[in-house]
């Protein structure tokens, strides 16, 4: 579904969902949950959870489609950004801990030795895989732990072994660094 | 604290990370029902943070993540073959019963969107949901068969749906797969005999169907469709 076709048919079925149109729904939980439910997964690190959450997602989906805009981004961004939050909320409100120390880290370094970039490359976001390459090694596991495995100040500090205020500022200019890059 | 443009760039960038949360995350949420800019900002980050997610390989939900979805925003639609319906439904029609299942149709509650076709349910007694809906949409000429409660055939066999014309041999569907809705397309013969007829069965066969192209197994389920 990355294709403008695939787009447009997911905008089309967005605005019947605005409609109240349940088979529209139905298309559209068979067109994106799998992409959402991967995200929510990897985000929580387990099943029950992400379930959960995709299912927080698409009643959101259902009662907010009609607030789907361009601006927004593609419909598959706007959608998968719904199921980043409500995993988000769903595992601090059950204040599930990500900071496991070497493990994780260990986890996103082979992540990140190729597959993740190369993929982000492949799946046409050179320029988001090229500014992500350009930040310190310390900023750039702070953004990838925190986007991946939703890890807060805290949990970074802890996983790092590095005080929280150092992290702060990692992260703060990891993403002004990120942003100044992509807009070039 | 004042929405300054350095503010309202890296806390938005923070927020669509992630990495602002508790009673921060709120106020900031505040900022965006109050201000376009803060709102912009934060469409901004979600667009470019979201590629992060484009390599994230897609993993299927079970299915009753679905099914809860559809409990939770209709409560009432979920139980189509509830008793109130049977009840209504019962005295008006007899059909008859082949081998240990006792089959009967019903109306299908939901209303397809792509305008009037024949729809129905497979249902078995002594379960409350049907084991199939059945939904035809004409604009493809398709048949749609979507698993309720149907349960898995045992090792080594196949559902096949049959068109069961007004008379001579039931016309294959095909193999139906669990889990997945069935889909069909329907050919000239098999439109036409369901059109007079109305009539599908599900028989029990081999793995990959009927070796003869008629049923060779037991018939288990024998329903009839209803116009809209």
């Amino acid at each position: 579904m990355h294709d403008e076709a695939g787009q447009e048919e997911l905008i089309r079925l967005l605005n019947a969902v605005a409609h109240q149109d349940r088979e529209a729904f139905q298309a559209l939980y068979a067109a994106v949950a799998g992409r959402l439910f991967g995200l929510c997964n990897r985000l929580a690190g387990q099943r029950e959870l992400a379930e959960e959450a995709l299912q927080e997602a698409f009643i959101r989906i259902w009662h907010h489609a009609g607030e789907y805009h361009s601006d927004r981004g593609s419909p598959m961004s706007w959608m998968m950004t719904i199921a980043r939050y409500r995993t988000l909320d769903l595992m601090r409100a059950r204040k599930v801990r990500q900071a496991e120390g070497e493990e994780v880290l260990a986890d996103l370094a082979d992540g990140r030795a190729g597959p993740m970039e190369s993929s982000l490359a492949g799946a046409g976001n050179r320029a988001l895989a090229g500014c992500i390459d350009e930040l310190s090694a310390d900023q750039r596991d702070c953004l990838l732990l925190s986007f991946y495995r939703g890890l807060t100040h805290e949990e970074l500090s802890t996983t790092m072994s590095t005080p929280v205020g150092t992290i702060k500022s990692w992260v703060r200019r990891g993403l002004l660094a990120l942003k100044r890059c992509l807009e070039r | 604290m004042k929405k300054t443009p350095e503010r309202i760039e890296i806390l938005a960038a923070e927020y669509v990370l992630g990495t602002l949360h508790g009673g921060a995350r709120r106020r900031f949420e505040q900022w965006m029902m109050e201000s376009g800019r803060v709102r912009q900002e934060v469409w901004y980050w979600e667009q470019k943070l979201g590629g992060l997610a484009e390599p994230v390989p897609a993993e299927q939900p079970p299915a009753r993540v679905w099914e809860r979805i559809e409990g939770r925003l209709w409560p009432v639609a979920n139980k189509p073959a509830g008793s109130r319906i049977m009840a209504w439904l019962w005295p008006g029609w007899s059909l008859a019963a082949t081998a240990a299942a006792m089959v009967l149709a019903i109306m299908l509650v939901q209303q397809p969107a792509t305008g009037p076709g024949l729809a129905g349910a497979v249902v078995q007694e002594n379960v409350s949901d049907p084991l199939w809906l059945i939904s035809e949409t004409p604009s493809d000429r398709g048949l749609r068969l979507r698993p309720v409660a149907a349960i898995s055939p045992e090792a080594g066999k196949d559902y096949e749906l049959w068109v069961v014309p007004e008379d001579g041999q039931p016309l294959s569907l095909g193999v139906m797969k669990l889990g997945n809705v069935y889909r069909v397309t329907l050919d000239d013969a098999a439109r036409d005999a369901l059109s007079r007829s109305r009539t599908l069965a599900i028989s029990l066969e081999p793995e990959g169907g009927s070796p003869t192209g008629v049923p060779t197994g037991p018939i288990l389920h024998v329903t009839q469709l209803y116009e809209l």
